[in-house]
């Protein structure tokens, strides 16, 4: 995982000796400011690629020789399908439209939110799945 | 030879995918006149007939993985044995070879899915670019800020306009900073595999995770409650508002916004706690949960140092 470490940290040294040079001839605290937070953004995906890769084995995409079939292995875990997040995504529009209408409503809305969260949250944890 | 099996639970109604690549590895040596050619360079371990690793993994679904473990060995489940003949071992290019010694013989061993610890989590990468994004999201923030100080400051306007609490901010900060050591111990807990503590409550040696999350919940939580007393001063003594000046737009909605993550980092807290105990085992999928979380937290901490040093220190 060097490779992809070593890009975003080349990024982040492109984007500093920018900030620099946009500072030294403009004196906008603005644009250096965001400038320097995209150093970081580098900076910290980099530094986790790299300390990532430094613990683990050398994937088979790092090997030149390496073959399709050794990156063979479970991927992750995906839900088949879920109504959760339209709930959850229901509520907050509903809290957000609170700000607008009245506090009530975001009062309700941010019940919902609580309530949708949970089962979102949760939905893997109980009933059949429950482990 | 990629085999791109979706297991697919067959015998459940409901089934919750796992994608696997090559579920059933093929290990394929290819005899070349008596010598032993490994064809695969594929570290293919034997491992007995279980399911996919228990990420989150179901009874149901645990139970249609060994069904199609016993399927595989069965020789039922699609993938044929691959012999010589159906193999081409006999060489059918009229130009590739010309001895017609070379014999290929290729034997499938199966084996169960591999441990995912040769990649790095898709959770865990995933938590790092949305961070990233927040990154950029608090850039706005601070870019926000430093305009309206430079213009205020420009027009001759005091700056700061107000008087803030250092004191109280420093006291904050630290417990804040205080509590992403604690995170960071229930950090070593999880890789240790440790859920809850193993001695006395008083025994901090002998802490899991619960115990040091819940201390990190309640520093957060300190944090919080010292963050509105500090804004409940502000708009009671120097009324100051979201909307009375310039300086309390800036002031508010970064800080705000901290706080909010802040509490939406309690919210996480409480659920990966409600997470470990709802369920019978620590499963691997609550121990990414639970570092993810800590990276969330050490971000929340990040930006506050730089949040601190920027309205209370620099001004």
């Amino acid at each position: 995982m060097k490779v992809e470490g070593w890009l975003f940290l080349g990024c982040a040294t492109f984007f500093g000796g920018l900030d620099v040079i946009y500072w030294y001839y403009s004196k906008d605290p603005t644009g250096t400011a965001a400038l320097a937070f995209a150093v970081c953004l580098a900076i910290l995906i980099g530094f986790y690629v790299l300390f990532t890769g430094r613990r683990l084995p050398e994937r088979p995409e790092d090997n030149p020789q390496g073959e399709i079939a050794e990156g063979s292995g479970e991927i992750g875990f995906f839900s088949p399908h879920s109504w959760w997040p339209l709930f959850v995504g229901f509520s907050c529009a509903t809290a957000a439209a609170g700000f607008a209408m009245g506090w009530w409503l975001f009062l309700i809305g941010a019940l919902m939110v609580m309530v949708s969260m949970i089962g979102f949250v949760f939905e893997y944890y109980r009933g059949r799945y429950a482990h | 030879m990629v085999a791109l099996s979706l297991v697919a639970a067959g015998s459940c109604a409901d089934p919750v995918l796992t994608l696997s690549c090559n579920n059933a590895c093929l290990a394929l040596s290819v005899s070349v006149s008596g010598k032993t050619l490994p064809a695969l360079r594929s570290p293919v371990r034997r491992r007995p007939a279980a399911g996919p690793p228990a990420t989150a993994g179901p009874p149901e679904f645990l139970a249609a993985g060994q069904a199609f473990t016993r399927r595989v060995k069965a020789g039922r489940s699609g993938f044929r044995k691959i012999n010589a003949a159906s193999w081409g071992g006999g060489c059918r290019s009229p130009t590739g070879c010309r001895n017609n010694d070379v014999v290929a013989t290729a034997s499938v061993t199966e084996a169960g899915p591999r441990t995912p610890a040769n990649r790095p989590n898709l959770v865990s990468v995933g938590t790092i670019i949305w961070l990233s994004s927040e990154l950029m999201f608090f850039a706005a923030l601070f870019a926000m800020y430093f305009t309206v100080r430079s213009v205020e400051k420009g027009e001759g306007l005091p700056w700061p306009g107000a008087h803030l609490d250092v004191a109280l901010g420093s006291v904050n900060t630290t417990v804040l900073l205080l509590s992403s050591v604690t995170c960071q111990m229930g950090v070593f807990a999880v890789e240790r595999g440790q859920v809850g503590r193993v001695g006395s409550l008083f025994n901090v040696s002998k802490w899991g995770l619960r115990e040091w999350y819940v201390l990190t919940f309640l520093m957060g939580l300190y944090f919080d409650c010292g963050q509105a007393y500090e804004y409940h001063d502000l708009v009671t003594k120097q009324h100051l508002t979201l909307s009375s000046s310039a300086y309390g737009s800036v002031f508010y909605i970064p800080t705000g916004f901290h706080g909010l993550h802040v509490a939406g980092g309690l919210v996480a807290f409480l659920f990966l706690l409600g997470r470990t105990y709802a369920a019978k085992r620590f499963t691997r999928e609550q121990q990414i949960s639970a570092i993810v979380v800590s990276y969330y937290w050490h971000f929340v901490d990040v930006v506050w140092i730089g949040l601190f040093t920027t309205i209370y220190l620099i001004h």
